[in-house]
């Protein structure tokens, strides 16, 4: 009895998490004429023509595209920024860490909003508005707070003998870092790169600020302003939204266990 | 021998890319409230405190602080109560909990503004799911009282994952002895819950509370895709407040004074999560 | 020896953290292939073209094209490339906004919502267009859409297609019951209350309430159609009686009269032509484009509708909000002479009687309302002539949009029954005084 009151509460809780994508997903397998009534629930003639309509033209590929290269940038380089420093405020001797420390943490919980109009106004007066590198720049540093928070338990986490040793057989702390530190921590690496990626690809404040046109806009934005003549095209939206949400369903299938360390580690660890 | 703070090079590119999008950024926005500048306009003015006098009268501001903590409110007391459930449940062991935890985790993954776009369309008053499933016909994007709670549904979807994740993380770290102990001490179900796992995990959920608190207090995207602040500004929050006057007109003298608000309010509850931090991992 | 290397490695260290970190941006760099760079227009030299950024025109796209390709034919060496703007107006202005602020040359020619164009000039975006204009052609337009395009004394646009708030009818209905086409605001209501009551199925008046520049456009009409205003010589006069008095007019049509359906507050045009054009309203306050759809075969109004002037409040002229769009160039354009002639040829009145005999578009030339050809295609584009000298123009300033971002969501709280028309003014003549900078 107890047993089947559990299996049902955790079918439940699945199907509560899962049934608003799968709406999406049936949305944008219906046509048109479908899509303006209710019932039935499950498309009659089941059709790919949202998807047709969302790959006709360069525009939706070239979004992806954007999107895809901003998140990869802003990972890799705040992985790099990030590491470093994370590194140094493990294994080294750093000037006021703690203070340091307090800066990253609180870094984290800045407001957007607080930020956005002075930034708009940087990038405005280096020409980068509406270009990649105006959002390459903004994410790799507002990921970097969880970057150095979780990469600096990881290097903590290596013990000190090892990184003594690698000193010893005569490496400079860089170099330390680079071939022994490095690869040690590559799995809190795996953990930070993919949320950093996650919340790149997701963003959508800064995007909506600075990009203007197809030349940068990123997934967020086009879909928040997905056009339409008169009424609003669902079942388009619904196939742009099951296409760039699959990425990230296949990331969270696969990296369960590091995604749920990281934003554990980000959060709750000290 | 060698250098002996070795380590500041290191770290020394973050804190000045961290710098450069906190410090800076704050530092500007103070400036900027304290003047009248309209940017397409090129006017810049210096005013004093006109700008914060204007926000004490501004019964836009007072509304959209409202909305804000409502939706505050709401929001992270719901995520924590079905966040504690889900947590619980998924604490036990099953078959396929490795799935199951995967699905559960599905809505903290999309982003925010398809997930928007999702409950909009299942919001529909004519056509939506919700109101099929429910056999009613409500206005539930378009009407003054259902607008806001309708957003609040949407975040606690969207968010509770992360709430669970959270919570999980904090019911491994009590022992199973205490939990056995209890147990052979005649505690089970209800109470020990109440008696054991609660109060052990306290810490975990102020922790989660503040920090929840904190995210849903500068909420921006969900609710400006879902609702636009619409109807008759009735799911303006702050952040959205402020974005339209930042960037729709390009005010960026009173546009700047709402955002040094959220700010405020947003460093108080950091200061809060800070000392619940210090008090959870101890000195 | 391993000292040697030691001690060289440690000199270079700090070097080759900042080499890391470049190599890594070079690689990032690489990564992206020519993203911001290659907007750059690219064309045959002998050639130029001009870019025109219009919102969507109405019709088969074919049709503008063909008028383009006159221009093309009259013009050697120019050609033109039209692209269509996102659906919504508030995003095209944020895409001006945003582009024009940064001084994009992106596009040569624009269209504008008659409201945007005292922004527009006032930011410094347009250019001057004053000699495009013979001397006393300004007299050929229509007053109120010339109003809006000239500052001091210049001309910053011109008029290209006009728009403006009219009533539609239901004339069978109107000659089943006895009953004339109202001139005030009370007699519409008494009409709609008892037709709607031997009616079933129908509602008396519809209108556009959803938080958007509609309702500012509607509330307007009653506003100045009961004397009232939203500037006087550039100063805010927002909360008087007879401002209150019209809101709570438009309040009462949804509570008190129960003539106009609660829909309306999150309605904008279309919904409430679909609403009228199904034969399910008495009376309708819409744009003139609805007009042809009605006509179309197949229609269930086909005619049986009527237009004429909005009512007003007894002691007042009836009143009409001024739509439209303006053609104007863009100031950073390095082709400001072209760019003047695609504007001169749009609003030539040749091409504005080809696109109000293929697409309906309306004229600002007044002397296209007595053209043969078109009177015989649209016959009530003559009664329609009236309204448009009368259109009054929202506030001509260049901070109307950020007065209407101030005044949209507060008469919408007042339609919506959250705050009195009284507070909801007092309200928006508040924030509107502190936009302006005027001291409390």
């Amino acid at each position: 009895m107890r047993q089947a009151g559990k299996v049902f509460a955790v079918i439940a809780v699945a199907a509560w998490s899962i049934a608003p994508f799968l709406w999406q997903a049936v949305t944008s397998v219906k046509p048109d004429a479908e899509l303006a009534r209710l019932p039935p629930l499950l498309p009659v003639g089941p059709t790919l023509e949202h998807y047709r309509a969302v790959f006709t033209g360069a525009s939706f590929l070239r979004i992806i595209a954007n999107s895809a290269i901003v998140a990869s940038s802003a990972t890799l380089l705040s992985l790099a920024i990030g590491s470093l420093a994370a590194f140094g405020l493990a294994k080294l001797r750093v000037r006021s860490r703690g203070l340091i420390l307090l800066f990253v943490l609180s870094a984290s919980m800045f407001p957007p909003i607080a930020t956005v109009s002075p930034l708009y106004l940087v990038i405005r007066a280096l020409g980068l508005r509406d270009t990649v590198w105006a959002l390459i720049m903004t994410y790799t540093t507002f990921t970097l707070p969880l970057t150095i928070w979780v990469l600096t338990n990881f290097f903590r986490g290596i013990p000190e003998e090892i990184y003594r040793a690698s000193l010893v057989d005569g490496c400079t702390p860089f170099r330390s870092f680079v071939r022994v530190m490095l690869p040690l921590a590559a799995p809190g690496i795996a953990t930070t790169g993919i949320l950093a990626f996650i919340f790149s690809w997701n963003e959508f404040l800064f995007a909506l600020t600075f990009t203007a046109t197809d030349a940068s806009r990123t997934i967020p934005v086009a879909i928040a302003l997905f056009p339409g003549l008169h009424e609003v095209p669902w079942g388009d939206i619904a196939a742009a939204s099951v296409v760039v949400t699959i990425p990230l369903v296949l990331l969270v299938f696969l990296f369960q266990r590091r995604i749920i360390e990281g934003l554990t580690a980000g959060a709750v660890k000290g | 021998m060698s250098g002996r703070e070795e380590g500041n090079r290191f770290v020394l590119p973050a804190v000045l890319a961290l710098s450069l999008v906190t410090v800076y950024p704050v530092l500007t926005v103070l400036y900027l409230s304290l003047h009248r500048k309209l940017l397409l306009f090129d006017i810049t003015e210096f005013t004093g405190f006109d700008n914060y006098r204007f926000l004490l009268a501004d019964d836009r501001f007072w509304n959209a602080l409202g909305n804000t903590v409502y939706f505050t409110t709401a929001s992270v007391s719901l995520e924590l109560l079905l966040g504690l459930g889900i947590a619980l449940l998924l604490n036990r062991t099953f078959r396929f909990k490795g799935l199951v935890t995967a699905v559960v985790l599905v809505p903290w993954a999309i982003p925010t503004v398809v997930s928007a776009k999702m409950w909009e369309w299942m919001y529909n008053s004519d056509i939506g799911l919700l109101n099929h499933l429910l056999g009613m016909k409500i206005n539930w994007l378009g009407s003054p009282f259902w607008a806001m709670n309708a957003a609040v549904a949407m975040d606690v979807w969207k968010t509770t994952p992360f709430v669970v994740i959270l919570l999980m993380a904090g019911l491994k770290l009590i022992p199973g002895e205490v939990i056995q102990a209890a147990r052979i001490d005649g505690a089970g179900g209800w109470s020990l819950f109440r008696r054991i796992i609660l109060p052990l995990l306290m810490p975990v959920i102020l922790v989660v509370l503040i920090f929840r608190t904190m995210d849903a207090f500068r909420v921006f995207d969900a609710v400006y895709v879902l609702t636009g602040g619409g109807p008759a500004n009735t799911t303006e929050t702050l952040s959205i407040y402020a974005y339209k006057v930042l960037f729709q007109t390009l005010q960026f003298g009173y546009g700047s004074t709402l955002a040094i608000v959220v700010f405020l309010c947003v460093g108080a509850m950091s200061l809060l999560y800070l000392r619940a931090l210090k008090a959870e991992v101890g000195p | 020896m391993q000292d040697e290397q030691n001690r060289v490695s440690r000199r270079t260290a700090g070097g080759t953290q900042t080499l890391a970190v470049l190599i890594t941006a070079v690689f990032v760099l690489l990564t992206v292939p020519g993203c911001a760079f290659d907007r750059e227009q690219h064309g045959p030299s002998d050639e130029t073209t001009i870019i025109f950024k219009h919102g969507k025109i109405a019709g088969d796209p074919a049709t503008f094209r063909r008028l383009l390709d006159r221009f093309e034919s009259e013009n050697p060496g120019l050609r033109v490339r039209d692209e269509t703007l996102p659906a919504s107006t508030d995003e095209q202005h944020q895409y001006y906004v945003i582009n024009l602020e940064g001084g994009s040359t992106d596009f040569d020619v624009l269209s504008m919502d008659v409201i945007w164009v005292p922004e527009f000039a006032r930011a410094g975006w347009l250019g001057d267009l004053s000699d495009l204009l013979g001397p006393g052609e300004e007299n050929a337009f229509f007053p109120g859409p010339m109003r809006a395009v000239t500052m001091s004394g210049r001309n910053y646009a011109i008029p290209w297609y006009i728009d403006a708030g009219v009533l539609y009818y239901r004339k069978d209905l109107l000659e089943k019951y006895g009953f004339s086409i109202p001139l005030t605001w009370e007699d519409l209501v008494a009409t709609a209350q008892e037709i709607t009551r031997r009616e079933p199925n129908l509602y008396g008046f519809i209108w556009q309430g959803k938080q958007y520049e509609g309702l500012v456009c509607n509330a307007l009409e009653y506003i100045w159609s009961n004397g009232g205003d939203v500037l006087e010589e550039g100063r805010p006069v927002l909360n008087t009686a007879r401002n209150a008095e019209a809101v709570r007019f438009m309040r009462e049509l949804i509570v008190k009269y129960r003539i106009t359906p609660p829909l309306v507050t999150t309605a904008i045009e279309e919904p409430t032509r679909h609403l009228f054009g199904s034969g399910r309203a008495l009376f309708m306050r819409n744009w003139p484009y609805a007009w042809s759809i009605f006509e179309k075969e197949g229609s269930a109004v086909r005619g049986k509708t009527g237009v004429a002037p909005l009512p007003s409040f007894p002691g007042y002229r009836t009143a009409s909000t001024l739509g439209g769009w303006q053609l104007g160039v863009n100031r950073f354009t390095k082709h400001p002479e072209a760019a003047k002639k695609l504007v001169r040829f749009l609003a030539s009145p040749a091409s504005q009687k080809a696109l109000a005999l293929s697409v309906g578009y309306k004229p600002t030339r007044k002397a296209l309302y007595k053209d043969p050809d078109l009177l015989r295609q649209q016959p009530f584009m003559t009664s329609l002539y009236g309204v448009f000298l009368q259109a009054r123009p929202r506030p001509v300033t260049p901070y109307y949009m950020m007065i209407s971002q101030i005044l949209q969501p507060e008469f919408s709280a007042a339609l919506a029954g959250i705050k009195t028309p009284e507070d909801a003014l007092a309200s928006a003549q508040n924030q509107v005084r502190h936009l302006l900078g005027e001291r409390p």
